[in-house]
């Protein structure tokens, strides 16, 4: 299987082996983002074909509606030749499909037997569980693998890379013919690797198919046989891993498109101020390893990075959210090191966080209420009385000020749209008056028009002397940014001027395909 | 700039009126019971039940539940649970009698050292719950069990009575203007707890906190200290609920406070389906135990026989939250 299929034809991969998956002309939309259009894969028994694509390419997508956890638009599933439809995650399993996630879901509590028991466990009689064969079948599981996992001891208490084999283990358990892999690697070490990799020429030698995903472009055509690109929701190409080297994996991943670079017109450049914050070897394993950065007064500095780089983990540190391992930050010169966020907003440094319901608002409490959350206490209110009347005010306000499209002050925050909840969270840590703002991924779920108002705030907060710390995975919009860090595998790996900061070029350098420059 | 958001004010003018039904039942259902409760008893007993008199009595009964319940609200507002306030409650109450008998100590002495009792119960848990990460019902059942403990190491398990009750069964007995002074302590601590709940930077932190924790925290409000401060106040109730029960019926037993546990929570429940959408809020827990009190008072006027109030009180408790939580749900589904 040499041939690289062209975008314009897809189905052409259709080889004379047989497939045990087959994915054609899937395509899904959410709200009126497209998330997938078109897309076709091909898995033949005991090959390994990994998926590739930037964020947001639509991986994942592809991936919860092949688990049953999202369903298609259109397009048909084909397991081992005949046409299926996938329902629920049962359905999944039912079909031998398994999926290994980077959240585990393991109960922690349960023994690795427990654990990989689960599911598989409708051998008893009567419901009563036959330990001696479950026991028996997990043996033959490791004997398979090659590998010993530690069968007695509970899951919370192996490493994470003894986890991950636990999460095979039970897949392996349902007799899966098909394993979906995301992002095995990203908490392994070298060696732990090194074992995952013959461990999946064990399962493809007995004709298992694996789809792996992963953003480490290296590994992936170590391990693949065929390689399936997607960006931005369509196919880019299949091709055979042989054929690619990691600078033309890269070209499909990033494409030929030539970002917008409208970057902020320079009339002072901030970098050359005085610095705000100094970040120097900040460490908290296993995501944030020896970062460092410098941000300036009034700069806008994006982190650029892939999902599980340690950009959110970063941010936390900062916060003081999270206790820091090692490493030393000075805020305006003087030592700086919170040990929770209310310390962090006292000092002037708040985050804008990345889930805006689940962290950022309170969803059956009003918008007044959510915008005077991280402002209650006021410096001059000895008392600390508060007063509704005060807190109408001010929301009203800054409701107008930040272009809150709203009935009224009192209206519930959860009945609000996503674009106008997040104005609601930036405008509440606005309203601490930070001399530092966080946003991790300020615009996801955001319509356009308010995501131009969210970037407005933002340059607006800049240019009055508050520096910004933007996190995003959309390249994109890191162009309204000075200078752009680039993050992976928990350190800071580049810093790129604005000018320079194109999607293609902070793609690459995500991915560590370019020369790396010294910051 | 161009928008694709739907203009909000389109959303609610569509709304149906069965949503707006809904919504209002939601709100004003459990006041409605309470009304309904009131009207019906008034024609049912017109010589009895709808008389100033047999209205402050209600009050009066009221008064001990009401105060205890009161702050068990605090903790509930902040996403806690405190299952240690009935024995709080008793342990007060023989803290109190004892140290009077006992150690001959007057009654303001005793009353401060009984209430700090129950402040120091309700640190306690608030430490365990925070600093330990305990379960709260786990916490609060495990600190309950050893304040019962203490309490029978204190009186020896025999109730105490005081020889010469005087001053201290007047705490209760006591009448100003004709009405007993517990009614106007609910009162008085209701607008007292309220304000906290209401109007203090605590307060709205605990609020917050009981919304959303991690929202909470990231925005700067130290969650822990919050929670701390909730089961304070929460002890604090439970102790003075504690000392006017000993007060009324002079004398303290080793488990006389225990059964205002349940009663405090039913009340709380009850109070959270009253003006607010499933919150729990001062004012609806007063509603919630002054409801009670009159389904009981009724339940007695009528010659009804006593297991009607369990009846009652239970039914009470499953349809005030069970219909405002349906009344949400339609709300929202229309």
């Amino acid at each position: 299987m040499t041939d690289a299929t062209a975008l314009d034809d897809p189905t052409v991969a259709s080889s004379p082996s047989p497939t045990c998956l087959e994915m054609i002309g899937v395509s899904k939309q959410f709200g009126g983002h497209q998330a997938l259009e078109d897309v076709s894969i091909t898995l033949s028994p005991g090959r390994v074909l990994a998926l590739c694509g930037a964020n947001g390419a639509g991986k994942s997508t592809l991936v919860r509606i092949l688990a049953g956890a999202e369903s298609a638009d259109t397009g048909t599933i084909r397991v081992h030749g005949s046409e299926v439809s996938i329902h629920a995650p049962q359905d999944a399993t039912r079909l031998g499909l398994s999926f290994i996630h980077q959240e585990l879901n393991l109960v922690p509590k349960f023994t690795a037997l427990q654990n990989m028991a689960m599911g598989a466990d409708r051998t008893g009689r009567g419901g009563v569980l036959d330990l001696r064969s479950l026991r028996r079948k997990a043996l033959q599981v490791q004997e398979r693998i090659g590998y010993q996992v530690p069968l007695d001891v509970k899951v919370e208490d192996l490493a994470v890379s003894e986890r991950w084999m636990v999460s095979l283990g039970r897949s392996l358990m349902r007799d899966a013919t098909i394993v979906a892999m995301d992002e095995p690697t990203a908490s392994f070490t070298r060696e732990e690797a090194e074992r995952l990799y013959s461990i999946i020429d064990e399962l493809t030698a007995d004709g298992v198919g694996i789809i792996y995903i992963s953003h480490r472009l290296e590994e992936v055509l170590q391990v693949a046989d065929d390689v399936t690109v997607l960006r931005n929701g369509r196919l880019v190409g299949s091709f055979a891993a042989a054929d690619l080297d990691i600078a033309s994996l890269t070209h499909h991943i990033v494409g030929r498109e030539v970002a917008q670079v409208a970057h902020r017109a320079g009339e002072v450049d901030p970098a050359s101020g005085p610095a705000l914050l100094e970040v120097r070897g900040l460490t908290r394993e296993p995501r944030v390893r020896d970062a460092s950065l410098t941000l300036h007064r009034g700069e806008i500095l994006g982190v650029a990075g892939l999902v599980g780089s340690g950009r959110t983990e970063l941010a936390r540190l900062l916060i003081g959210a999270d206790p820091v391992g090692a490493g030393t930050m000075t805020l305006d010169g003087a030592p700086y090191r919170p040990r929770s966020p209310f310390e962090a907003i006292k000092a002037g440094v708040a985050l804008v966080p990345e889930e805006r319901r689940s962290q950022g608002l309170i969803l059956r409490n009003t918008v007044s209420t959510n915008l005077g959350m991280a402002s209650l206490r006021e410096p001059g209110n000895k008392l600390g009385t508060y007063s509704p009347r005060r807190a109408v005010r001010i929301a009203r306000e800054a409701v107008a000020r930040f272009g809150i499209k709203a009935n009224s002050v009192h209206e519930t925050v959860g009945e609000l749209s996503g674009g106008n909840q997040q104005k609601i969270v930036v405008g509440k840590y606005v309203l601490a008056g930070p001399q530092l703002l966080i946003l991790d991924e300020p615009t996801v779920g955001v319509d356009v028009g308010a995501r131009g108002e969210i970037y407005d705030i933002i340059r607006d907060l800049a240019a009055a002397g508050t520096s910004i710390l933007m996190i995003s995975s959309d390249f994109e919009e890191l162009a309204i940014c000075d200078r752009v860090v680039v993050m992976r595998e928990g350190s800071i790996v580049a810093t790129v001027p604005a000018a320079r900061a194109t999607k293609d070029h902070l793609t690459s350098l995500c991915f560590g395909t370019t020369e790396q420059e010294p910051s | 700039m161009s928008t694709v958001t739907l203009d909000p004010t389109s959303v609610v003018a569509t709304r149906p009126a069965s949503a707006r039904i809904w919504k209002w039942f939601g709100r004003y259902g459990a006041l409605l019971v309470l009304g309904v409760l009131v009207v019906g008893t008034s024609l049912l007993e017109p010589t009895t039940f709808a008389t100033y008199d047999n209205f402050i009595n209600i009050l009066n009964q009221s008064a001990l539940s009401a105060i205890i319940a009161m702050g068990l609200t605090f903790a509930l507002v902040t996403g806690e649970f405190d299952l240690s306030i009935g024995n709080v409650a008793s342990l007060s109450g023989v803290v109190c009698l004892s140290t009077m008998v006992n150690q001959d100590i007057g009654i303001v002495a005793a009353l401060v050292l009984a209430v700090a009792i129950g402040a120091l119960v309700g640190l306690v848990n608030g430490l365990v719950v925070t600093l330990l990460n305990v379960n709260a019902l786990v916490a609060t059942l495990g600190i309950g069990t050893v304040a019962v403990g203490v309490n029978y190491a204190v009186a020896g398990g025999t109730p105490i009575g005081l020889p010469d009750p005087g001053g201290f069964i007047q705490l209760t007995l006591g009448r100003f203007l004709g009405i007993p002074y517990p009614v106007f302590m609910m009162f008085g601590l209701a607008a007292i707890l309220w304000f906290i709940l209401n109007r203090t930077v605590l307060g709205q932190s605990m609020q917050a906190v009981g919304g959303n924790p991690v929202a909470a925290q990231l925005s700067g409000i130290r969650v822990d200290r919050v929670r701390v401060f909730a089961f304070v106040i929460c002890g604090i109730c439970a102790a003075l609920t504690g000392i006017l029960l000993a007060s009324r019926t002079g004398s303290a037993a080793v488990s006389g406070g225990d059964s205002y546990l349940l009663a405090a929570f039913a009340a709380a429940f009850f109070g959270s389906a009253v003006l607010r959408d499933g919150e729990f809020h001062v004012l609806g827990t007063l509603v919630g135990v002054i409801t009670v009190s009159v389904g009981f008072n009724a339940i007695a006027l009528i010659g009804l026989e006593t297991y009607w109030q369990y009846l009652f009180q239970g039914l009470l408790l499953i349809l005030g939250v069970g219909v405002g939580s349906l009344a949400r749900r339609r709300a929202a589904a229309a």
